[in-house]
């Protein structure tokens, strides 16, 4: 609860933009005899954009659930390594999960609302969270859907059913959904895959717009999407982490031959 | 020639299996005539008070249902009070607690429970159920609760409202938990991660993602379950106490529609009105099977798109 009440959404905080929010060390992570993530080190910093780029199956979304730690529920699965947020281990036993998921936001690949209305969907993760001051929980959902840019749409039909919404639409309430409880981290699985072209760039701009207040770590597939959006990018390729660096570089001049020829289209 | 000669064979198969179909849908339409039928006369004399007439006299030919549907919805709430709960915690547990390598053995052994003939499940209930009534559960509640109203225990002989209604309960337990089992499980997975990845505990997505998501489900197993308790015969024949009463207390003996022809049709016939007096009990039985069946598998159909396995309707 320590965040949720501040409007950090409204104290751009720019100043320490070089910080290191989230550094990844020897991550390792197997399910079953697969050794899904082999040997991952790299760092997000504070306020920036980073896309995760890599064919199907090559454990990108995979990494992405190990940063909230998703893949608790996975039976059969082992981790080791370290995942620093803030600089405090996330997989260490006084990690309180549910207080490390209000600071760490997700959205996923295809639209997910909950069985609600869109008040509720919104207003879910204050809930979960304890907070009973309706006036904030009101104040908060509005905010929230105008930053998600859904207000307008939605301002008449509150309390109608989320799954009334278009794909589009569904998606930019998820996202509201994910910063209603303030995080400073945003991770989103292929937010445009299951999107139209005009819904994809309303999303686009979103996320640009978002990294004054939230770190990004976007995975795709899309590597045009990656170049126009992102401040960083990565590249794995069955389960290693081949290159890491800032877009610009990594488009240009990539170092290892397997990432040029992820980004020519030759994969 | 070899191909006009499988075509022949095929059609003339065609032509058999087709009229087993049609058998099936003229006995159930046999059933339902005959029903009517022989139930007429009962209907034209009693009329509509035959619902509520409590008398059950075969002598004097006065025929009421009063005290059999009295005694059927009895032994059929009571059961679901207790089925329902447990049944929802099965169904929960099962889906979204238990680790993989036992559900697969718990969900065998519930689909066992369903297929265990009700006889059965009536004489475990004789030896287990009823001594244990009597024995310990009722002069319990004699000592303690006789003030409350329907709980009041005047035999205490074990048999009754109370026993039928356990063992039924049992008997529903199977349909209502793999049917809630299934609901939940038809919750995209993608909805519940939402909710966990917002710092949602596995209760906060039981209770606010995987239950409003599976409610209609779980509604319709509830009402299979419903028509599998009203129907119910052999094990309540063997533990309702079998009077034409209207029991006063869940500790009371008393009679279900279906136990009351188990027990006395084949007598019945002696007189046609006394026959046609029964045959109108199972006309009652009848619709209110088939309307709950129809409702129960309507909602169903919508949520899990009809797949129902043995055990969610589980012979009687």
């Amino acid at each position: 609860m320590t965040d949720i009440n501040k409007n950090n959404i409204d104290n751009i905080t720019e100043n320490n933009k070089d910080e290191i929010k989230i550094e990844v060390k020897n991550l390792n992570f197997n399910y079953g005899d697969y050794h899904l993530l082999k040997d991952i080190n790299l760092f997000f910093k504070k306020n920036s954009v980073c896309t995760i780029l890599g064919p199907s199956g090559c454990g990108k979304s995979s990494f992405l659930r190990t940063l909230n730690r998703m893949n608790d529920y996975t039976e059969g699965s082992k981790l080791t390594g370290e995942v620093l947020l803030d600089g405090k281990n996330i997989y260490s036993k006084s990690v309180d999960v549910v207080e490390l998921r209000r600071n760490v936001g997700m959205v996923f690949q295809s639209p997910n609302p909950f069985p609600k209305t869109i008040f509720e969907n919104v207003a879910f993760g204050l809930k979960i969270h304890g907070i009973k001051n309706k006036q904030f929980i009101e104040e908060r959902v509005e905010k929230c859907l105008k930053y998600a840019g859904l207000f307008d749409e939605v301002k008449d039909k509150l309390h109608k059913n989320a799954f009334s919404l278009s794909g589009g639409q569904q998606q930019r309430l998820c996202i509201a959904r994910a910063i209603a409880t303030n995080p400073s981290v945003l991770l989103m699985d292929e937010p445009t895959a299951y999107l139209d072209p005009a819904a994809t760039a309303t999303i686009l701009d979103l996320i640009a717009d978002f990294k004054k207040f939230y770190t990004i770590i976007i995975v795709s597939h899309n590597i045009q999407q990656a170049g126009r959006i992102s401040d960083y990018s990565g590249f794995f390729l069955d389960g290693e982490l081949i290159e890491f660096s800032k877009s610009g570089d990594f488009f240009t001049r990539p170092k290892d031959k397997r990432t040029e020829n992820f980004i020519t289209n030759r994969f | 020639m070899l191909k006009l000669k499988l075509n022949h064979k095929d059609d003339l198969f065609k032509f058999i299996l087709s009229i087993f179909v049609f058998g099936i849908i003229l006995i159930f339409f046999t059933v339902v005539t005959v029903i009517l039928y022989y139930s007429y006369p009962a209907v034209s004399r009693f009329g509509i008070a035959f619902l509520w007439t409590k008398e059950w006299n075969p002598p004097k030919e006065i025929f009421g249902a009063a005290t059999f549907i009295a005694g059927t919805f009895m032994v059929t709430i009571i059961a679901l009070i207790f089925a329902i709960p447990l049944s929802l915690g099965i169904g929960i547990f099962l889906e979204e607690y238990c680790p993989k390598f036992l559900k697969g053995f718990f969900t065998i052994i519930i689909e066992l429970l369903a297929g265990i003939p009700s006889v059965v499940f009536g004489v475990w209930g004789v030896l287990t159920i009823v001594p244990w009534l009597r024995k310990y559960i009722e002069p319990f509640f004699k000592s303690h609760f006789s003030f409350i109203p329907f709980l009041q225990v005047t035999e205490n002989i074990g048999y009754g409202i109370l026993a039928a209604s356990i063992v039924v309960a049992f008997m529903v337990v199977p349909i209502i938990a793999s049917i809630t089992k299934d609901s939940l499980a038809a919750v995209p997975k993608i909805t519940k991660d939402g909710a966990l990845a917002m710092g949602a505990t596995r209760l906060d997505v039981i209770k606010d993602i995987s239950l409003p998501f599976s409610y209609r489900g779980i509604y319709g197993g509830i009402i299979l379950g419903f028509g599998r308790a009203v129907g119910e015969t052999i094990a309540v024949v063997l533990l309702i106490g079998n009077q034409a009463i209207i029991p006063k207390s869940i500790f009371g003996v008393g009679y279900t529609i279906s136990a009351v022809l188990a027990n006395t049709f084949t007598f019945a016939v002696i007189s046609p009105i006394y026959a046609s007096s029964e045959v109108e009990l199972a006309l009652i039985l009848l619709l209110v099977s088939l309307i709950v069946n129809i409702i129960g598998r309507n909602v169903l159909q919508k949520v899990i798109g009809g797949k129902l396995s043995r055990a969610q309707f589980g012979g009687g």
